[in-house]
């Protein structure tokens, strides 16, 4: 290997390329761009003021941001129903004024003075509900008038009680515990706020009311067809909106205990910026408590700070609404771009060098020759694709097609054919258990199990989470082969968990180990990953000895032994490192051998490839899928090999006429089946010197 | 520097001349399989060029000249001792350019007079006004190695003239991108630039070249006049595959050193011989067929251009045909002969209709 070739492993070794095209794939990722603002925030005027991480400065700070945060999440939880609320700096005032009015001239309880201002609160918000979303007024237009409408009401308000609140004394410790005490050593409002963005967090991430939300705010039509009241998920979110600003107008209240006729002027304002900034999209259908926080946290520091150096309060909302520009720019191009970006970057191809190949000529146990040429043909031009060939105990012939049949052909002249089985994916391998039923798996849906009477059940479709996974690995998406153990366990393999069935060649065009193996237990139910990062795991076959099984890696030409049982038990060991094609299904043959289908052959202009993965990047970003250099798939052919690795005989159909790509084989009673995903046949060959009454149910389950 | 910025940028982003694009095959070069379906089939192993002389066609392949007799069956009739590699009609006789760089005349009032310019790579050649212009493709590389040319990115041909008479000579022009197929249009000469992808129209006196039909779909090979018009062979077709792996430096060295020739990602005469062969996504077989619009490293393709130089009408043998690699195509008798090097054959077929 030369230097330049070691240095690309290692680089690519090193750096985990595709997990930046998986990260893009996660909603959170939203919130990148918010958090470094927030960070850079931080650190400028971190460095610009003195003491600005003084726990003085901070607590201050934070008492403040308890609630101008909640005002945040009101806001945002009415942008996240596709609406807006203009009125929440008013509702707050509103609440300051009502909240202190109640506990210093009316003297009621605490208790009594927080439900009745909030219920002021939800009283606006139910206005604001009424109008926009069962009067279907504009959101904009509607908020706007009750700002104003609420904000004469407050001076009203002011007007009659501000003398007699400044003259009162509340005298209640809970009072003053509001807007002074610490409750678990943080500032109460710093509290009050985490426990409801925890809340809100949970409601709209994981609950029906939080989906409903979503979805109106995503498309309203939309949500309407499905059947979901929109005009109530609008009214409610006001409500809360009005709910949330009048508890941060209790807050407030508690912590100055002034009514000023400048409370809450221009939060609006602030608030609208905030929730933007920390990426809650103005359209709706996108946002989340943590969005809010971050904005809300941004904000608060932007405008604080500036305070604090002594800009004029002109320049202070000159600023802000630049901000607010800006993120609204920003928010739109990210929207629109993150897709592109995403398909840019997913595909990541790695270094993949494989060993080289062994010729296919002369004395080479893979010469070529025409041995598959005296093939019969069954089901020509009425089957397509029948990736896998299972025969039962009455000889009939079992294929998966392309359209999520599994067909059925009659012995003994397989001119009769029906639908055994409608699946919906695409049947790959399959394997008759000992009960005789008949095990498939299902590309784009899990391991299944069709009976006799043709009922078809589910086994399994999702498998452990790994820990350290960024997408989440734990639905099967491209279960491929599967073999059963005598205990019944279900061995199967899945190509890859990158992509999807019809992406193959992508994932070929990766070459990274993106597989696995995982066995489903039929005693206890359970499905448990057995064996990760295998390149395009395929083919699964059992050994005789019950304590392991063979596995083929397509991409990486390998076949590999795996003990599950035994001394040897959780062992990998090479059985034919150097293929000169991509192996598919593994069968065994009659003499205790086994059977490998090559689907493809290598060639050397994508062996080269292999070790150029910044080539193949560029390749599949460049040009068509259908121009892309791909592994010859359109010749294969059909190896004998033993558990030493040793190959005994290579049947070829070289030319391709009937099978230019063979995924599977199987023998029975003297004869070989062929089938290939590509092709619209099913070919029967004679094999010499063959056990004439061996079937793969006598082999494994020891029936007649 | 700024070129030079842009052209990284460009790379980076796949735009300008990092963009990989081809030319779809449209309007008069709509995909046909007339050159499949030719009622004619002369096989010919390893045909290369076809000229008409003293009323005959004569072909070339390997060392010899066949000549089409009236019973339609090819003849030796001339042997040189060395691979032809390109063949014009001149006074009467036939003017043989070997790989040696030898030309040798055959027949006709300059039989047997031999001359050499000094170019070991001569790719077409046409006679006219007491002169025979001479194109050679490429200044390091011979006619057969055309495909390392092309991956080399090499821009070393040039286009000669000779005075039948005297046998001096001197460049018309240099510096071309294997020029592949040379025509006589009155003073002007018709040179088809194959990696360019374009035919340049030479004064033949000396002076600038013009640019008459840029952006060909296939690699433009030989030339031949015709009534009102030009037959253009496209010996090899354009693929997005192929041009991607021009832009990329690294992968065609490593292509050229490690990897055997026949399996390199460049086009060829004739692909899908072996399957050490590249294979692209849309040549994967379904059903057990290879469909005609498959990417191919090669095609059949012969472009009918009217005295403008605009595309008139063409035959094609596609992906899945069997008359790929036509390195010469001629029109005579009212028939139109195409040479398949890749499948060894010459078609001919009635020429009706091609003059529209």
């Amino acid at each position: 290997m030369s230097l330049s070739d070691t240095m690309t492993r290692w680089r690519y070794r090193a750096v985990p390329d595709h997990l930046v095209g998986e990260i893009l794939t996660k909603r959170w990722v939203d919130n990148a761009i918010p958090m470094l603002i927030l960070l850079a925030v931080l650190a400028v005027f971190g460095s610009l003021i003195p003491d600005f991480f003084g726990s003085a400065s901070v607590t201050n700070l934070a008492r403040q941001w308890g609630e101008f945060g909640l005002i945040v999440i009101a806001l945002m939880i009415v942008m996240v129903a596709g609406g807006i609320d203009l009125s929440v700096g008013s509702t707050f005032a509103l609440g300051n004024i009502v909240a202190l009015a109640l506990i210093s001239v009316a003297e009621w309880s605490v208790p009594a003075v927080v439900a009745t201002t909030v219920m002021c609160g939800a009283a606006v918000g139910l206005v604001n509900g009424l109008l926009v979303g069962y009067l279907r007024l504009r959101a904009f237009l509607t908020t706007l008038v009750t700002l104003i409408i609420v904000r004469a009401i407050v001076d009203m308000l002011l007007l009659k009680y501000s003398v007699s609140i400044a003259a009162a004394f509340p005298d209640s410790d809970l009072w003053y515990f509001f807007g002074e005490g610490f409750l678990l050593g943080a500032p109460f409002s710093v509290v009050v706020i985490v426990t409801i963005a925890v809340i809100i967090h949970l409601v709209l991430s994981r609950s029906r009311a939080g989906w409903h939300i979503l979805a109106v705010g995503g498309s309203r039509r939309s949500a309407h067809n499905v059947g979901i009241p929109v005009r109530r998920v609008i009214c409610s979110t006001y409500v809360v909106s009005g709910i949330l600003a009048s508890l941060a107008g209790v807050l407030f209240a508690s912590r100055l205990g002034g009514a000023g006729a400048d409370t809450g002027i221009g939060l609006e304002i602030a608030a609208l910026t905030a929730a933007v900034l920390g990426g809650n999209s103005l359209g709706g259908g996108r946002g989340s408590a943590a969005k809010a926080v971050i904005g809300s946290i941004t904000v608060m520091i932007i405008v604080n700070s500036l305070v604090r150096l002594g800009v004029t309060s002109g320049a202070n909302s000159l600023l802000l609404g630049i901000v607010l520009l800006a993120a609204v720019a920003i928010d739109v191009r990210w929207l629109k771009n993150r897709h592109k970006v995403l398909s840019k970057v997913y595909v990541s191809p790695t270094y993949a060098d494989l060993p080289p190949a062994p010729p296919t000529s002369g004395a080479s146990p893979y010469a070529l020759n025409d041995r598959l040429r005296p093939v019969e043909l069954i089901g020509l031009g009425r089957i397509d694709g029948p990736e896998d060939v299972i025969l039962d105990d009455d000889d009939n012939i079992y294929v998966g097609d392309r359209t999520g049949d599994i067909v059925r052909f009659f012995a003994p002249d397989y001119k009769r054919q029906e639908v055994f089985a409608h699946t919906g994916g695409r049947p790959l391998g399959m394997a008759f258990a000992k009960d005789g039923s008949l095990l498939v798996c299902i590309g784009g849906m899990g391991l299944y199990r069709v009976t006799m009477d043709r009922r078809i059940e589910r086994l399994t479709d999702e498998t452990n989470r790994s820990w350290l996974s960024i997408i989440d690995d734990s639905r099967l998406r491209l279960a491929d082969d599967l073999d059963i153990a005598l205990d019944g366990r279900v061995f199967f393999s899945e190509a890859t968990i990158r992509y999807e069935m019809h992406d193959w060649p992508v994932d070929c065009l990766e070459s990274r180990g993106n597989g696995r193996i995982v066995c489903f237990d039929p005693n206890t139910g359970s499905t448990r990953t057995v064996l990760k990062n295998l390149v395009f795991p395929n083919g699964i076959c059992m050994t005789h000895d019950g304590q392991s099984f063979l596995f083929a890696e397509t991409w990486g030409c390998r076949i590999s032994r795996y003990w599950f049982d035994g001394p040897k038990k959780g062992t990998v060991e090479p059985v034919i490192s150097d293929l000169p094609g991509y192996p598919d299904n593994i069968n065994r043959a009659s003499d205790g051998t086994y059977w490998v289908a090559l689907v493809g052959m290598r060639t050397p202009s994508v062996d080269l490839a292999m070790k150029m993965p910044g080539f193949r990047k560029r390749m599949a970003r460049r040009i068509a899928p259908d121009e892309w250099l791909y592994p010859n798939i359109n010749t294969g052919c059909v190896i004998r090999f033993d558990e030493n690795g040793r190959i005994i005989e290579t049947l070829w159909d070289f030319g391709g006429e009937n099978h230019p790509m063979i995924t599977s084989m199987r023998e029975h009673k003297g004869h070989l089946y062929i089938g290939g995903i590509f092709n619209n046949r099913i070919g029967k060959l004679k094999l010499d010197g063959m056990d004439e009454s061996w079937t793969g149910q006598t082999s494994y389950w020891g029936r007649t | 520097m700024i070129a030079a910025l842009a052209r990284t940028l460009d790379n980076l982003l796949g735009r300008g001349e990092a963009a990989v694009t081809v030319p779809a095959l449209d309007g008069a070069m709509r995909p046909n399989r007339r050159l499949d379906e030719a009622g004619t089939k002369l096989p010919l192993e390893n045909v290369d060029c076809i000229a008409v002389s003293a009323g005959l066609v004569h072909a070339s392949a390997g060392d010899h000249i066949h000549r089409l007799s009236p019973a339609k069956q090819w003849e030796a009739t001339y042997g040189c001792g060395a691979p032809i590699t390109a063949m014009a009609a001149v006074e009467g006789g036939l003017a043989a350019a070997l790989a040696t760089g030898e030309i040798v005349i055959f027949g006709g009032a300059f039989d047997g007079r031999r001359y050499d310019p000094g170019l070991a790579c001569i790719t077409a050649m046409v006679a006219g006004g007491g002169r025979l212009y001479v194109a050679s493709g490429s200044a390091t590389n011979g006619a057969d190695d055309w495909q390392r040319d092309l991956m080399e990115r090499n821009a070393s041909g040039s286009v000669r003239h000779i005075d039948l008479e005297s046998g001096e000579g001197s460049t018309l022009a240099d510096g071309l991108a294997w020029p592949a197929g040379l025509a006589l249009a009155g003073d002007r000469l018709i040179a088809s630039e194959a990696w360019r992808h374009r035919l340049l129209g030479l004064p033949v006196d000396g002076g600038p070249a013009e640019v008459l039909a840029a952006d060909l779909p296939a690699y433009p090979g030989r030339i031949s006049a015709t009534a009102g018009g030009y037959w253009l062979a496209g010996f090899a077709p354009r693929s997005q595959l192929v041009e991607f792996v021009l832009r990329e430096p690294a992968y065609r060295r490593r292509m050229l050193a490690e990897v055997p020739q026949p399996f390199w990602v460049a086009p060829t005469l004739r692909s899908g011989r072996s399957f050490y062969e590249p294979l692209q996504g849309g040549g994967v077989k379904h059903l057990g067929l290879l469909k005609p619009w498959a990417p191919t490293m090669s095609a059949g393709l012969c472009v009918r251009f009217d005295e403008g130089l605009r595309p008139q009408s063409s035959l094609h043998s596609r992906a899945d045909g069997a008359t790929h690699g036509i390195t010469s195509v001629i029109e005579h008798d009212g028939h139109v002969f195409a040479a398949s090097r890749g499948d060894g054959v010459v078609v001919a077929l009635h020429a009706m209709g091609e003059a529209a």
